[in-house]
């Protein structure tokens, strides 16, 4: 699975270190799924279309593996 | 696997104060081969030990030495409080990273184990199974610990 993690976090200009808060979780997973070595479970997903405000599709969608 | 068996993260302190002084002790003992003389005490055994030509019983109070029971249960609480307790920033991913682990220990330490059937015999192996009651916890913790600490080195070169 794709994700544009990073591309919202600079529109919105933010950390990784300040998305991980906003979202309650460790830096660790963010920079795991900027880097796709992570897929985020449905609830994370959502929290993190929350924070940017836009739908899930728009931040992650599938590839070719998937 | 996700926060439901895991204690707070505070445990992990008290679980470190157990696991690294008892592992020192465990190590000392097993290359000098001295038991600790006033841990010499008369204790309850379910199954005390069976010797040739004698009447097997059960239940019994005997004279054994603590040395090696205190080193061991020390150790194992140690391991367990290590491995079950919260990082401070548990999070999913971080549970993820915690079961590879410990898929990858036990399947690490089985491998190991088919190896000591395969070429170790007799007595000798007496000793294996003692190793191998301690190598699930032990590897879990060393590849769990490498983990996390690769992910958070990782995130510092990234900035």
């Amino acid at each position: 699975m794709k994700n544009k993690i990073k591309i919202h976090r600079a529109i919105k200009n933010i950390t990784q270190e300040e998305l991980a808060k906003e979202i309650n979780v460790s830096r660790q997973t963010i920079n795991a799924m900027e880097a796709n070595k992570y897929v985020p479970s449905t609830v994370l997903a959502l929290k993190i279309a929350n924070c940017f405000n836009t739908k899930v599709e728009d931040i992650f969608e599938l590839d070719e593996n998937d | 696997m996700y926060s439901n068996l895991l204690i707070s993260s505070k445990y992990k302190k008290i679980g470190w104060m157990l696991l690294l002084p008892s592992t020192v002790l465990a190590i000392i003992s097993i290359f000098s081969n001295k038991e600790i003389t006033w841990l010499d005490a008369k204790v309850f055994s379910i199954f005390p030990e069976f010797s040739l030509g004698r009447e097997r019983k059960y239940f019994q109070i005997i004279e054994a030495n603590l040395t090696n029971t205190i080193i061991r249960v020390f150790f194992i609480i140690g391991a367990l409080l290590v491995s079950f307790s919260k990082e401070e920033n548990e999070d999913e991913y971080i549970a993820q990273l915690r079961l590879k682990s410990l898929m990858w220990a036990v399947l690490i330490n089985y491998l190991f184990l088919i190896l000591a059937f395969l070429f170790i015999f007799n007595i000798t192996f007496i000793s294996v199974m003692l190793y191998n009651m301690f190598t699930v916890l032990i590897i879990f913790i060393l590849k769990f610990h490498i983990s996390l600490y690769k992910s958070s080195k990782f995130l510092n070169s990234e900035k």
